[in-house]
């Protein structure tokens, strides 16, 4: 006979995958509590907002449509080049100079090349994942920051100090 | 009508999502329909080499005419052209140019196309990242239906595709996931479309598959497929090696967790390590696929891009529960539609979700159960043949228009 049991009442997927999400977020924070974690994880409430940014960073955000990549402009001055462009400046020379670079030297070293290459794609991926928490955090200040305001009342909307005042760095 | 439906390769040992689609939904058109099968002699999508011979052949009901590829693919090109426009810094022709490098290169399939395509009523494009239908769809402007079976991954955010998809009469998606990725990325509004999904057919009776074992230790998880690090392989060996550690240490451990095994069956495209609690099978045949779904506690399908799983289905056909990688929107999406899959982001997830699986028997066959039910509401032939019908009418209608339009000019 089949190894499998008789279906019981209906489960809703919505429902068990947040009670399994919720304990699977309980037993993380224990165990990195445990092991010398940041104290302000002991707020069950303040874990739970760290870990809701990151999440949305990590899987809400469309990590190819980021603010500051697009503050930054191309990503030729600052992006890790990971594709190989073989040239040489000399006119003459060049084409052969060329030729031995691509049928000879790459051949050769190729399994160095693409084992670089697997490590530039991770380190491209911890780069647009920095990016995208650096942005929901200020997402999330800035949100804050409106909610603040809010609080205050209409007349002091605009009177929240900006961020670098309220937390003591005051310019000389 | 009289279809044609392109596809980069194309025969019944063709084990590819794209070609299986292509191939049972042409089989279930030619039940009405004269249906001709433009493809190439090309078997392996890696390399492209000749292997079928070129020219026209019956296969059941389908016409099937194969044309010769010209050049096989240059990994090392592909590999550098992939480089350059995955990382955001290719121009257009780039883009062009990485469709030419992925191939498959026949330029008598394009001839074909230009000459004879008003011989048809409708030309079904599949897989939008083959240059057969990146080269292809422009040829045949009026009459082109796009299957593209778009996933998540970076060639669906080339620029040139805005273009692509503007072309097209009439789009089959697989899932809503793949309709919002396309309509995200088209210039302009989508022309009609259907969601359609693949069909399939009831299961054979689990009772009689019951009766004969699989030939593996139980209980098992079950990966069927290519065994290939982009589909996430790498990562579920990784975390089932880890999930088989932990629960061999775990204090009052549960019999269903210390011996569960991982069945891979498939072929193998990345080395795959030794383990005692891993059995592989290599390729196996429609009845140990069978008697393996059949027996399996769950399906685990880890893969992070998707635009349909075909063996989710299977899964969910035989009242199997799955796991999938909740990372890939596709996935995720059909689980939550069917309530019949748990799914993981992370190691913690995957060993939460396995062990409940394991540990909560009445549950998981619920899950299975209400798998099999979504299958027999959306994914029955008949259902699905019958929204295919329907938008290869609404085109028609769309195409005249569009005709009509150009005729006047500007």
């Amino acid at each position: 006979m089949s190894d499998r049991a008789a279906p019981g009442d209906p489960v809703a997927v919505d429902r068990l995958m947040r009670e399994i999400e919720d304990q699977v977020r309980r037993d993380r924070r224990t165990r990195l509590l445990a092991r010398g974690g940041a104290p302000e994880y002991r707020d069950p409430a303040i874990y739970a907002a760290v870990e809701e940014v990151l999440r949305r960073a990590l899987d809400e955000r469309d990590h190819d449509t980021l603010l500051l990549p697009a503050m930054l402009g191309g990503e030729e001055e600052w992006g890790l080049r990971t594709h190989l462009e073989l040239a040489s400046h000399r006119t003459l020379l060049g084409p052969l100079i060329l030729f031995v670079k691509r049928r000879v030297l790459l051949p050769a070293t190729r399994w160095l090349y693409e084992y670089s290459l697997e490590n530039f794609r991770r380190q491209q991926r911890v780069n647009r994942l920095l990016v995208a928490f650096i942005e929901e955090l200020a997402i999330e200040n800035a949100r804050l920051r409106k909610a603040v305001a809010t609080l205050q009342g209409p007349g002091n909307a605009e009177s929240v100090p900006p961020v670098a005042e309220s937390s003591g760095q005051q310019a000389p | 009508m009289n279809l044609a439906c392109v596809i980069h390769r194309f025969g019944p040992d063709i084990a590819g999502g794209s070609e299986t689609h292509c191939r049972l939904v042409a089989e279930h058109l030619a039940e009405r329909h004269d249906v001709t099968i433009l493809t190439t002699c090309a078997c392996d999508h890696v390399t492209w080499r000749n292997e079928y011979p070129a020219g026209a052949s019956a296969m059941g009901r389908l016409r099937v005419i194969r044309f010769p590829v010209r050049r096989m693919r240059s990994l090392h090109r592909f590999a550098d052209i992939s480089e350059r426009v995955f990382a955001g810094r290719g121009s257009e022709a780039d883009e062009e140019q990485w469709f030419r490098e992925n191939g498959p290169d026949s330029p008598e399939l394009l001839q074909f196309l230009e000459q004879h395509s008003a011989s048809f009523d409708r030309v079904l494009f599949w897989a939008f990242r083959y240059a057969t239908s990146f080269f292809g769809v422009p040829l045949v402007e009026r009459r082109a239906i796009l299957v593209p079976t778009a996933e998540d991954d970076p060639v669906i955010r080339f620029e040139v595709l805005g273009r692509l998809f503007s072309r097209a009469v009439g789009f089959v998606f697989l899932t809503p996931e793949e309709q919002w990725l396309v309509e995200r990325r088209a210039d302009g509004p989508l022309a009609p479309f259907s969601v359609v999904g693949s069909g399939l057919e009831p299961a054979t009776s689990s009772e009689q598959l019951s009766r004969i074992r699989p030939g593996v230790p139980t209980p098992f998880i079950l990966y069927l497929g290519r065994i290939d690090p982009n589909k996430g392989c790498e990562t579920l060996l990784q975390y089932f090696r880890r999930y088989c550690v932990e629960s061999s240490g775990a204090m009052g451990g549960d019999a269903a967790r210390e011996n569960v095994h991982l069945v891979m069956a498939g072929p193998a495209n990345m080395p795959v390590p030794e383990h005692p609690n891993l059995t592989r099978l290599g390729l196996v045949d429609e009845g140990a696929r069978e008697r393996l779904l059949a027996h399996a506690s769950l399906l685990v399908v880890p893969s992070p891009y998707e635009s349909l799983s075909l063996v989710l289905l299977e899964a969910w056909n035989h009242q199997l529960p799955a796991l999938v990688n909740g990372r890939c929107r596709v996935l995720k999406g059909q689980a939550e539609r069917s309530n019949g899959a748990l799914w993981y982001r992370n190691y913690d997830e995957f060993a939460a979700c396995l062990t409940y699986l394991l540990t909560q028997p009445l549950e998981a066959a619920t899950l299975g159960r209400q798998g099999l039910d979504y299958v027999n509401q959306e994914y029955r032939w008949p259902k699905v043949m019958s929204r295919i019908e329907d938008l290869l009418q609404r085109s028609c209608r769309v195409g005249t228009k569009a005709f009509v339009r150009n005729l006047s000019g500007p």
